[in-house]
């Protein structure tokens, strides 16, 4: 028995002993060979260094947090999620205490796991934050949020999501809600020390747009610099930020009244940075490389390419319809024959597709020793038109055109005295002015005219026309004190009568009857490319729900906290009356195209 | 504070509380159920194996036996035996458990932080909570384990040869865990007290450069005195405005001020702030009874649910006849001397945005209840969300032109009183539930009220420590143990049993649960129909006779809790604590008994 | 005192009076049975014994025999599957017999953590002794078991033989009528072998009733009056340790001092009578013979109450 025993246990540390060797060869400590390459044994070592999940590699390392995890026993799992319920519990009883214990209970115990601080941290800032009905309680959440970020920042540092989220939450949030004056006020005055680098910044530097761009900046470089992943968001959303921020940041000075050389300067930076985010490559989901700028040139080059395939055989393409046209069977040249009332549309749509020649079938026709040299000009039209059309739709996800058109524009010293003289009417009209105010706001509309003569895309705005259709209200508002009636010469009669098609203007139209009428009836025009908004017109829905602070402003039940589009029905509620925020709604949801395309119809809806 | 369920008055809730029967009354029925249906499973279980007769006699005998067993306990026999489990506990190192508590206490400050707007709340709502933890934990394994070592290690043996009843055995048990449970408890208050006490204490810094001459008063009025802040500490800093001597309070900021005096040597003022003053509090409330009154003026139980999942709060409409009526009974002009001071905790709902700038106002109105038709209003205030704003009634106060006395015009002869809460702006709402708004009474003691916290977790202690044993009078260590942990999540869970015996938890029963879990379907979908899920859904409806019994037999521990009154620093009402040791009795008793039986009925030698 | 031969039990009930039985037993039986019920082991078949007052009676058996499990019947530590145990009159599941009753089980279970003191203070409080009297008695206990040197000591330094001792301390703290030993002796050296022995002795001097079990054949053939010898739960034996090991149809005779005529006169007489003297006495077998023969027996024939050859 005992002898047996003694064998038995020999045996057993033997195997202990064999199953240490490959152990200890695989957690050897790397070593580092030539290109700063892990390599030899140390497997784990690698593999850690790989897939960055060495604790050291992610970012600081935070001994109480390691200690509690330690005391958890292995019941880590357990542990947060009994947590995450205690947060939302703490937070359906609006008990916040509770809840930021809680939460930074949970930061100790999972300091590695991106959706915890983007999510909480998103949900102090929009949904905390508007539980309060003080504004300086509702900045200091919308604080706590960016803190809670700042924090995790420490323990990730290779997480360009978590300072893209603290440049989102600084820049829009404070930016675009409700109470952006007094957040934009609050947070130039702040010096809160645990804003790192805040107290530092020049009066002039803390805007919120800017620091929130100095954050996108930074999450940027972390890009490109150490490579860092930014999942699966959308890249061309992701890069637009820093210029977005500036954009906003132009705006946000004339709205405070900073005209001059600041608010141009703004704008000319803003035209700039937009300029450089279109000549950034990128590479779409597909994998094609391409720059949102090389759309105009590509156009040209298409055109030349097409005009020299074409001058090959000048009659050659309409041969081909003809010929295809008499081989069409009886019927289906009847359809197409029969006059238009009594045409089926959409066959005779269909037949005219076979009809069509595209280039391929033309370069296939040209015979000789052209042949070769057809097919090579084809093939390049329609790559070049594919790309085209790809740059086209990325385009149109962050709405490129209309910005740069509005960059180019608004840069203009007509537009930036527009845009003073409209500031300074309204005040003289607050002050009871009524005459200057007047005078203001007609000089305000003449130079405004000229930015529309230089931009004809600028009549139909409805991002940036909101703050026009305010400055026609605030001038209607003038002539009434004045008791006169709507001039007939207008200046800007056509930017008018494109915002009541909108129906988006916030007088009664009879008023404007007669000297914008014969306008009036006439059918809408048609959208300018990139200037047809997703969202435009719905400024009345957008209002009422971003006032109502409430189940709308939670989130939805049921829904789990790790999905990435958690910005989506807090953006939806907060967004502002101003349509140039609202549209920033998609190039947030880019990052989920379901998303942003189920948004579309809504919005379209409630512009009609 | 947050009180989602409050109770009568003590007598009121153990014989009848309006429309329900009392407690004490809803506990003997459950007895007379549960000693007849025990009965009952007896009977039919012996008769299985001795036949109806001999089962009979023998339940008659056990109970008889009982009977005797209680009569002739001894409170000598059981103090031995209790002292013998005082002396087994520390000899198994119980004094760890106090170790932990203040290795806990020592590094809390890695977790706790001090800057959230209520330090005090967080910390003593941390200690309260862990030692709750720690004490529970201790009770359930000193209790559950002790039984069956004795029985394990045949030690019983040489016990019930000697002249002991089983009652003696477990009241030794229950009362000896209890003893050291005791005794820990204390330990570990006076610790907790001095740490709450120490980690709450800061000053500030302040120096002459912080301070600045008064600004003008209204009207240009010139001021005496400076004004400043104070340094950031813990996340804060307190405005202050000093007197000509330098002497003066800070105001108020994370509920708490400071005292501050200087003095001036060589010609330099040196300020000085004292240490922080009234952090820790036990208002002692009077509450009053909240009625509603909808848009058009009539009375309701209830205002508008404005879409919270937690219908804690009921809401009124601004601009509207919607108003919340408080009616407070038992004033008098001896017990407000200087008046009555008006605590309210409102909530604020706007359906739009309106002035950013500015609150929400709303008016405070005063009744007399015996003359409805006469309302005073007292003033109008703005609303203030998740702190607390006090509002003085003073004793005489004009509205409009007209003198009021509070005493004379506007408290009934019986003491009672009505303040009525309206919003003032359209479409705006306010919130409150009945505990929002009370009279403040005074100022109680906060370490007595640390106390009453402490003696409700003695109370918990006690109710796990007597379970515990009642488990192990028949179960092995490990298995009574887990049976232990059971009653304890359980008791925390009552509620959700509860919901769940009567099919209004969302996502089914159990099974049915189980079956979604397993499937990823949420909670609100359709089932599909088949084999399995109508197999679930009946089981389900099987399995609620079991959850609800359960429900109705576990304590509900989770109510048993006083720490939130302890944190929100109110004063434990003794209503309430009498309530919750009632409750604790009304279970320990059973429990006993039942532990008896079972001991009883044990053959220990197996 | 009562040292009758007396091998019918039913015999002897009739003839004494009832208050002179401690112990009975009726037709007890005890069937251990498993989580589910079902019957496992039958540890005792109805077992009829008498145990009367001021004798010492000893259980014998083999490991598994059945013998602890009376005693822990009589204690009502277990409760018989069937029949009856009384002690002092009482059924054995009534406390108020453990008043009189002393019990040193077959290993001392005690606190380890307690002293001699404290561990005969504890049980003197339960048995709900005055502080004077229980002092007293603690005093002497401790004095009688000889323990007074390490009384300060916790038990968990004691030796198996002090443990043993202070055991039997904890028993007689109230002075019982009845002492219930499982097996005494073991573990102790020869020297407490005999201390213990002597004690047991002594205690029938003082008019106590001693029940206890034992395997070691030579401790109950040194001391019990009667004995009752088990087997696989059934009585095999039992009677007058004397009259159950005599040998009825041989004579020793032993004697000294006699002259070689005489011893040839005694030869002669025996050989006139055809026989073979060895020694001149009635011979006792050794308890162990008769032991191992009852268990042969009843192996060879289960069931059956042994007979042994005389």
């Amino acid at each position: 028995m005992n002898r047996r025993s003694f064998i038995r246990k020999v045996i057993y540390i033997l195997c202990i002993g064999l199953l240490l060797i490959p152990l200890s060869y695989y957690s050897q400590p790397a070593s580092v060979g030539a290109a700063n390459q892990a390599v030899g044994a140390g497997k784990l070592a690698q593999l850690r260094e790989k897939y960055k999940i060495s604790e050291a590699s992610l970012g600081e390392v935070d001994p109480a947090g390691e200690t509690i995890k330690l005391a958890t026993l292995g019941l880590r799992g357990v542990a947060v999620v009994m947590l995450w319920e205690k947060a939302k519990t703490s937070q359906m009883k609006e008990d916040w205490d509770g809840l930021q214990a809680t939460l930074d209970q949970l930061t100790k115990l999972e300091p590695h796991f991106l959706t915890f601080w983007r999510h909480q941290a998103w949900n102090v800032s929009y949904n905390i934050s508007v539980e309060w009905d003080d504004y300086h309680d509702r900045y200091r959440w919308v604080k706590e949020g960016i803190k809670l970020l700042l924090q995790g920042r420490r323990y990730n540092d290779h997480e360009p999501l978590l300072i893209y989220d603290i440049g989102w939450t600084t820049a829009q949030k404070m930016g675009t809600a409700d109470e952006k004056v007094q957040y934009r006020r609050l947070f130039r005055e702040d010096d809160d020390p645990e804003f790192p680098n805040h107290r530092l910044r020049p009066q002039n530097r803390r805007d919120n747009w800017l620091v929130g761009q100095e954050y996108y900046n930074e999450a940027v470089r972390l890009v490109e610099d150490r490579d860092a992943s930014i999942h699966r968001m959308n890249p061309l959303v992701f890069y637009s930020e820093p210029a977005m921020c500036q954009i906003d940041y132009a705006i946000a000075l004339e709205e405070d009244g900073v005209f001059e050389e600041k608010a141009k300067v703004g704008w000319m930076e803003a035209d700039e940075y937009w300029t450089k985010y279109g000549a950034r490559e990128m590479r779409s989901t597909i994998g094609i490389q391409y720059r949102l700028n090389d759309k105009e040139e590509l156009e040209e080059k298409i055109a030349e390419t097409a005009t020299e395939l074409e001058a090959m055989a000048p009659d050659l393409r309409k041969t081909i319809s003809d010929e295809r046209l008499a081989k069409l069977p009886a019927e289906e040249r009847e359809v197409l024959e029969a006059p238009p009332d009594r045409r089926d549309p959409w066959r005779a749509f269909g037949i005219m597709m076979k009809l069509n020649v595209n280039h391929r079938d033309f370069a296939e026709r040209i015979t000789g020793p052209q042949h070769d040299k057809a097919i090579e000009l084809a093939d390049e039209v329609t790559r070049m038109q594919q790309l085209a059309e790809l740059i086209n739709h990325e385009r149109e996800v962050v709405n490129f055109a209309y910005w740069r058109l509005r960059c180019r524009a608004e840069k203009t010293d007509a537009a930036l005295e527009a845009r003073r003289l409209l500031y300074v009417g309204k005040g003289l009209y607050e002050n009871a002015q009524f005459e200057e105010a007047r005078e203001n706001y007609e000089n305000a509309f003449s130079e405004w005219r000229k930015v529309v003569d230089e931009f004809p895309a600028m009549v139909d705005d409805t991002i940036g026309g909101t703050s026009l259709e305010e400055a026609v209200k605030g001038y209607v508002d003038v002539l009434k004190q004045l008791d006169e009636p709507f001039p007939k010469n207008f200046p800007i009669k056509d930017v008018v009568a494109a915002m009541l098609r909108r129906s988006s203007l916030p007088i009664p139209p009879e008023f404007l009857q007669d000297a914008v009428g014969t306008e009036l009836g006439n059918p809408p025009a048609p959208p300018i490319r990139g200037l047809d908004m997703k969202d435009g017109g719905n400024k009345e829905a957008g209002e009422k729900e971003a006032e109502a602070k409430g189940p709308d402003s939670k989130e939805p039940a049921g829904k789990e906290p790790s999905k990435d589009d958690d910005k989506q029905p807090e953006a939806k509620s907060e967004a502002s009356k101003d349509q140039a925020e609202a549209s920033k709604e998609n190039p947030a949801e880019g990052q989920k195209p379901e998303a942003d395309s189920a948004k579309k119809p809504e919005g379209d809806e409630k512009a009609e | 504070m947050v009180l989602e369920n409050q109770y009568p008055p003590y007598l009121e809730w153990l014989f009848s509380a309006g429309v329900s029967p009392g407690a004490f009354w809803i506990w003997l029925i459950t007895m007379t159920g549960v000693i007849l249906g025990g009965l009952l499973i007896a009977w039919v279980f012996s008769s299985i194996r001795y036949g109806p007769m001999k089962a009979g006699d023998l339940i008659f005998r056990t109970l008889v036996g009982l009977v005797g067993d209680l009569t002739h306990t001894s409170p000598r026999r059981v103090f031995a035996l209790a002292r013998l489990a005082v002396q087994e506990s520390i000899r198994r190192r119980v004094l760890a458990a106090f170790i932990v508590f203040i290795v806990i206490l020592l590094f809390a400050g890695w977790f706790l932080n001090p800057g959230t707007t209520d330090p005090a709340e967080l910390y003593l709502s941390f200690v309260l909570t862990a030692t709750t933890y720690l004490i529970l934990f201790m009770a359930l394994v000193l209790s559950s384990f002790s039984l069956p070592s004795d029985i394990q290690n045949k030690t019983i043996y040489t016990i019930v040869t000697k002249p002991v009843r089983p009652t003696e055995v477990v009241l030794g048990r229950a009362v000896g865990f209890s003893a050291v449970g005791t005794g820990l408890l204390a330990l570990m208050g006076l610790f907790s007290y001095f740490f709450v006490v120490r980690t709450l204490d800061h000053t500030h810094e302040l120096t002459a450069d912080d301070l600045a001459p008064r600004a003008a008063g209204p009207g240009g009025v010139a001021r005496p005195g400076l004004e400043g802040d104070t340094g950031f500490t813990r996340n804060h800093r307190h405005h202050i405005v000093l007197d000509e001597n330098g002497h003066g309070y800070t105001e108020p900021s994370q509920d708490h001020f400071h005292e501050v005096t200087a003095t001036t040597r060589d010609g330099q003022t040196e300020y000085r702030i004292g240490p922080a003053l009234n952090q820790l509090k036990a208002r002692v409330p009077l509450y009053g009874k909240l009625s509603f009154l909808d848009r058009g003026g009539r009375t309701t139980d209830k205002g508008i649910n404005v879409g919270n999942e937690w219908g804690y709060r009921s809401y009124i409409e601004g601009g509207s006849q919607a108003a919340a009526i408080w009616r407070f009974s038992g004033l008098s002009a001896a017990e407000f001397p200087e008046g009555i001071n008006l605590d309210m905790t409102l909530r604020v709902f706007r359906t739009f945005k309106g002035d950013v700038e500015k609150g929400i106002s709303g008016s405070i109105t005063l009744r007399n209840p015996q003359n409805p038709k006469v309302s005073y209003l007292l003033r109008n205030f703005v609303c203030k969300e998740f702190s607390i704003d006090r509002q003085n009634i003073p004793l005489k106060f004009k509205d409009k032109d007209k003198e009021v006395d509070l005493f004379r015009d506007v408290v009934s002869d019986d003491g009672q009183l009505d303040v009525i809460i309206g919003c003032l702006e359209r479409a705006q709402f306010f919130g409150m539930a009945r505990p929002d708004l009370y009279l403040f009474k005074r100022e109680g003691t906060p370490w007595v009220n640390f106390v009453k916290g402490y003696v409700a977790i003695w109370l918990q202690m006690v109710l796990i420590t007597t379970f515990g044993v009642m488990w192990s009078t028949f179960l092995n260590g490990p298995i009574a143990m887990l049976a232990t942990v059971g009653t304890m999540v359980g008791g925390y869970f009552v509620g959700f049993l509860e919901s769940l015996a009567t099919n209004q938890a969302f996502g089914g029963g159990p099974l049915e649960a189980t079956y979604r879990i397993v499937t990823q379907s949420n909670l609100m979908s359709e089932l599909e129909k088949n084999v399995t899920t109508i197999t679930a859904i009946w089981a389900d409806k099987l399995l609620r006779i079991p959850l609800w019994i359960m429900a109705k037999l576990l304590p509900d521990l989770s109510s048993l809790s006083d720490v939130d009154y302890v944190a929100d620093g109110y004063n434990i009402p003794l209503d309430v604590l009498s309530i919750h040791a009632t409750m604790s009795l009304g279970f320990l008793v059973p429990v006993l008994i039942l532990g008896f039986l079972f001991f009883k009925m044990r053959e220990v030698a197996r | 005192m009562a040292s009758q031969a007396v091998l019918d039990p039913a015999a002897s009930a009739a003839a004494q009076p009832q208050t002179d039985v401690i112990i009975e037993t009726r037709n007890l039986s005890k069937v251990y049975r498993d989580f589910w019920g079902r019957q496992k082991v039958r540890a005792l078949k109805a077992l009829d014994l008498e145990v009367r007052r001021g004798e010492i009676f000893g259980l014998l058996g083999p490991n598994g025999s059945g013998k602890t499990t009376t005693i822990k019947l009589l204690l009502g530590l277990l409760f018989p599957t069937s029949g009856q145990a009384l002690v002092f009159g009482k059924d054995a599941s009534d406390v108020t017999k453990n008043e009189r009753i002393g019990y040193l089980p077959e290993e001392s279970y005690l606190y380890r953590f307690l002293n001699a003191e404290e561990t005969l203070d504890f049980y003197g409080r339960l048995f709900d002794m005055p502080a004077s009297v229980r002092r007293q008695r603690i005093a002497d206990l401790i004095h009688l078991v000889k323990l007074d040197w390490a009384k300060r000591r916790q038990l968990k330094e004691y030796s198996k033989g002090m443990t043993r001792r202070i055991g039997l301390a904890q028993a007689l703290i109230n002075d019982p009528e009845l002492i219930v030993l499982d097996e005494p002796t073991t573990g102790l050296d020869p020297i407490g072998c005999r201390e213990m022995k002597d004690l047991i002795i002594d205690l029938r001097e003082k008019g106590k009733t001693v029940l206890m079990c034992s395997h070691l054949l030579a401790d109950v053939q040194d001391v019990c009056d009667r004995i009752a010898i088990l087997h696989q739960g059934e009585l095999k034996e039992l009677g007058r340790v004397d009259s159950l090991l005599k040998i009825r149809d041989v004579t020793e005779i032993r004697a000294s001092g006699l002259s070689d005529a005489a011893k040839e006169e005694i030869k002669a007489v025996i050989a006139r009578h055809s026989g073979n003297l060895v020694s001149m006495d009635n011979p006792t077998s050794t308890l162990e013979e008769l032991f191992l023969s009852i268990v042969q027996d009843s192996e060879a024939r289960p069931g059956r109450r042994a007979r042994v050859e005389g």
